[in-house]
């Protein structure tokens, strides 16, 4: 069970978020061509170690929120709002 | 023409006792409240704060708290979302208040309907609580004047400490009101739940 601090409501336990994948993908822009946007649906690092993810607070404040994660640990370093960026550290 | 006035979702519900005998049962009732979602428009924030002072007498409470003034009382429920809370008077009443205030820096939408309060109060009220809540609720942690918005039994609740004794509510979607009251008797079985 991960205890996620979200900047709104405190810590709260993973059952009240929803897990909504890699925060660092991008969306084409609207000229993108097929590749582009296959990539952009399907193509994730997946990788072991740190990743900055979407985490909704759907059972409490309702927000989308950054979460700074490690995969193999689950340990969870830094939580932003959705504006905000979240760097990945090295290594 | 207005709408004819809700039946209760509780109302069919026995009143008295449930669960076990004794002297300090939980105690719970169905207080009919005004609930009306006030959502601050872009870049408004300045402006809904003064318009909540100037027409309800109340400082926008952040997140986690709540805030009362003339029978009213706000809550914050999620960034830049509150609700008004009000004991119910004619239908649509507060939301027309609500409307006129907010008129330019906010959306305001009826929720009397789509949410129905629970009302728990006692001693035992915390342990009660603690059987599908995972808030802390520990006066430490939590108090008077605090709300919370957090699932309970698996349905989204909203635990509003109103005093002292201890006593909350708690608001759930309407249609969620009944299954949500049988978890609550359920929890309060063995002190016994006193309905009202
Ligand atoms: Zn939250």
């Amino acid at each position: 069970m991960l205890r996620i601090p979200c900047p709104h409501c405190g810590a709260r336990d993973e059952v009240e978020f929803t897990y909504r994948g890699d925060a660092t993908v991008t969306r084409p822009g609207p000229d993108g061509d097929v590749g582009a946007f296959h990539d952009y649906l399907y193509l994730r690092r997946n990788p072991r170690g740190w990743q900055v993810e979407w985490w909704q607070h759907n059972g409490g404040c309702r927000a989308f929120l950054k979460v700074l994660r490690h995969t193999v640990t689950h340990e969870v370093r830094a939580v932003a709002a959705a504006t905000e960026t979240l760097e990945v550290p090295g290594a | 023409m207005s709408a004819p006035e809700a039946v209760h979702p509780l109302a069919g519900v026995a009143r008295g006792r449930h669960g076990a005998a004794g002297d300090a049962p939980l105690r719970v009732s169905f207080p009919a409240r005004d609930i009306v979602q006030v959502m601050v428009r872009r870049g408004q924030d300045a402006a809904l704060a003064a318009a909540m002072r100037t027409a309800f007498g109340i400082d926008a409470p952040g997140p986690g708290h709540t805030a009362s003034g003339s029978g009213v009382t706000a809550i914050w429920i999620q960034p830049g979302q509150w609700l008004l809370t009000a004991p119910r008077t004619t239908e649509g009443a507060l939301a027309v208040r609500a409307a006129e205030a907010f008129a330019t820096c906010a959306a305001v939408a009826d929720q009397s309907h789509g949410r129905t309060t629970i009302a728990v109060s006692g001693a035992v009220a915390r342990e009660a609580l603690s059987r599908g809540c995972r808030i802390d609720l520990h006066p430490r942690a939590f108090g008077p004047g605090r709300a919370a918005s957090t699932p309970i039994a698996q349905i989204g609740c909203l635990v509003h400490q109103t005093d002292a004794a201890p006593s909350f509510e708690l608001t759930v979607f309407s249609t969620l009101a009944e299954p949500f009251l049988h978890w609550l008797l359920e929890a309060g079985a063995p002190f016994g739940v006193e309905i009202a």
